[in-house]
């Protein structure tokens, strides 16, 4: 029957199954490529991975001059581009769409702008950046936090526009609030359901950006070693790094969800 | 420009059309023509594959053939694709044969036993490290390059001040995309000055940048960076595979017959300029001096042949590969040894200019 529930132990084990599933497809996949050509790291074995995963966590260096392994430096540029580019983004756009959707003075000034902004990937726009930010961190996170920016902003001011409504406000007006306090008291916690939800939606785009300009600048980084390695078809190593990418979206995914249920636990959808 | 082209493109249909000269039908063994894939990409001893398309001699779909190809009796499929792309279809299998470099068919090669069976060009100043207020080395030291990491473009960098009795280690090499990194000169942006990156963006850069300089270039080191054409040894133990390895041996230097005879020599440049970056004539003309085409057989031949380029550039070349975690372990290189992973093969160059047409 179509909704019915199901049960809790039954949702775990098809969650389970599910990925289980995949692995085994993944397995056939790999077993038959091999067959082809036994030299194969297009669709790795479960052993090549063994061997990528040791490579990625060798330090590396020399004796005199050790470094960190490629895993430790890919990730910490990476997180650290990607969390500093996001908050930044993010940030900006809170206050931004805020603006926006309080007064109508700078909606008219900047919706058009900023929707045409939107649809635009920050990836090809390179040049701008190299011009205005450089070639090093300050780039990487100009380009995720304007790339998070304009859509974030726009779907902020969107959501005030539907959900808060005018009644609302004269009514904190009639009150007698003022604007700070309308905007905070008003505005924010109407909307801020709306907002973690946006963010959700924003990190696989984040990450997306950051990945395409790490593959096009720098030493180091996730989106420059799945380049790299994929050129030489060390797929064994790029397939752990998208592993890695769709675990922190997920674990992102969900962390939000449960910020969502303990900030605003009355709102339920 | 386009209507030149065109009309270029035309005259040397023309001319091909009545040079007389067209290879005979050597009614090769009969039934259907087995089909063979070739990825390449634009570069311009590579394009010469898209231009034999356009002329007629091959055709780049599947189920037609072109001139040569029915002459040799197999189908030829050109697959035109960026070059990353292509090292990947060659990789996965889904290219027989591809157009790649000595350096980065090593990492290929230890994945899929593979048979070099002849260079199309090697890199004289093709490969430069072009720089903005920056005069000499000395200036350099210290100073960050950008270009493509583990490519020959970092290879070149290298050698170049090895050669010259210089540390690497004292010029910083940092990794950006060749175009990103053109692009990034062409900003002006203070954080960098110096890059080393291949043609188009090399002459490029040097036009359109204000007192840009090239350093240095792979003139220093002729015949290291060899660009060639690669079958996968397993495609090679196909039926036909013989077949299809001389028609794209008789495609290059037929075209490259083409850029010799003074009547058709613009129109072929032009034709290639159009498949490498949209180059007219003048630049091309420069790019061919800085990209050496090997235009006969028996030039292809010296150099796999040659002592230089078994004893020394191709160890050198294999330790670069290996202390740049470009390839795991050693891939194992040979001339004329079927068992290596990375075979150069003078069988077919030598066949070839002996006349003998294999089965």
């Amino acid at each position: 029957m179509i909704r019915r529930p199901i049960p809790r132990w039954l949702a775990i084990a098809l969650g389970v199954g599910g990925v289980v599933l995949l692995l085994t497809a993944y397995s056939i996949l790999s077993a038959r490529q091999t067959r082809k050509n036994e030299n194969q790291r297009v669709i790795p074995g479960w052993q090549t991975f063994k061997e990528g995963a040791a490579r990625l966590v060798r330090p590396q260096g020399s004796a005199e001059d050790p470094q960190p392994s490629m895993l430790a430096t890919d990730l910490k540029a990476t997180y650290w581009r990607l969390f500093l580019g996001f908050f930044t983004g993010v940030a900006l756009s809170i206050v931004m769409g805020i603006a926006m959707g309080a007064y109508r003075f700078i909606e008219a000034l900047l919706a058009p702008v900023m929707s045409f902004l939107a649809k635009i990937p920050p990836t090809a726009m390179l040049p701008i950046y190299f011009v205005l930010v450089g070639t090093d961190q300050k780039m990487f996170t100009a380009m995720v936090a304007l790339g998070v920016f304009f859509n974030m902003a726009q779907s902020i001011y969107q959501a005030i526009a539907g959900e808060v409504k005018t009644v609302s406000i004269d009514k904190a007006y009639t009150l007698g609030a003022s604007d700070p306090e309308i905007i905070y008291e008003v505005i924010w916690k109407q909307i801020l359901p709306s907002v973690l939800d946006n963010l959700r939606l924003q990190i696989g785009p984040a990450m997306i950006f950051l990945l395409a300009a790490e593959m096009l600048v720098g030493g180091e980084g996730m989106g420059f070693r799945i380049r790299m390695e994929s050129r030489v078809l060390n797929m064994s190593v790029v397939y752990i790094y998208l592993t890695i990418l769709g675990l922190t979206g997920l674990m992102a995914d969900y962390g939000l969800l449960w910020l969502r249920r303990w900030l605003c636990p009355w709102c339920v959808r | 420009m386009k209507i030149l082209g065109w009309t270029c493109t035309l005259m040397f249909l023309l001319s091909v059309g009545c040079s007389g000269d067209k290879p005979t039908t050597a009614g090769k063994t009969g039934g259907p023509a087995p089909k063979f894939t070739l990825a390449w990409s634009e570069y311009p001893s590579w394009s010469v594959f898209g231009v034999a398309d356009e002329l007629g001699l091959l055709n780049k779909d599947a189920g037609k053939q072109g001139e040569l190809e029915k002459k040799w009796n197999v189908d030829v499929v050109l697959k035109g694709v960026d070059y990353d792309t292509c090292i990947q279809l060659y990789g996965t299998g889904e290219a027989d044969a591809v157009c790649i470099t000595n350096m980065d068919v090593l990492g290929s090669a230890t994945s899929r036993n593979s048979v070099a069976i002849f260079p199309t060009s090697t890199s004289v100043g093709g490969d430069a490290c072009v720089t903005v207020g920056i005069d000499n080395l000395e200036a350099l030291k210290g100073k960050k390059t950008y270009g493509l990491a583990k490519s020959v473009s970092q290879y070149a960098f290298e050698r170049i001040l090895t050669a010259r009795n210089l540390n690497p280690k004292e010029f910083p090499f940092e990794s950006m995309d060749p175009q990103a990194a053109a692009t990034a000169l062409q900003t002006g942006n203070d954080s960098i000055k110096s890059i080393m990156v291949w043609n188009p963006f090399v002459m490029d850069t040097l036009k359109k940048v204000q007192g840009s300089k090239r350093l240095f270039d792979s003139s220093e080191i002729p015949e290291e960076i060899i660009d060639m054409v690669v079958i996968g040894k397993d495609s090679l133990g196909k039926d036909g595979s013989k077949r299809f390895a001389q028609c794209l041996m008789e495609t290059f230097y037929t075209i490259n017959k083409r850029m010799e005879n003074p009547e058709t020599r613009d129109a072929t440049l032009v034709a290639l300029g159009a498949k490498f970056s949209n180059l007219q004539l003048e630049e091309m003309k420069q790019v061919v001096t800085q990209t050496k085409f090997y235009t006969t057989p028996a030039e292809g031949l010296a150099l796999y042949k040659s002592d230089k380029f078994k004893n020394t550039t191709m160890p050198a070349v294999v330790k670069f590969c290996v202390e740049n975690q470009i390839v795991e372990g050693k891939a194992t290189v040979g001339f004329d040894k079927a068992d290596s992973q990375l075979n150069f093969d003078t069988g077919l160059l030598q066949g070839l200019i002996d006349g003998v047409e294999s089965k």
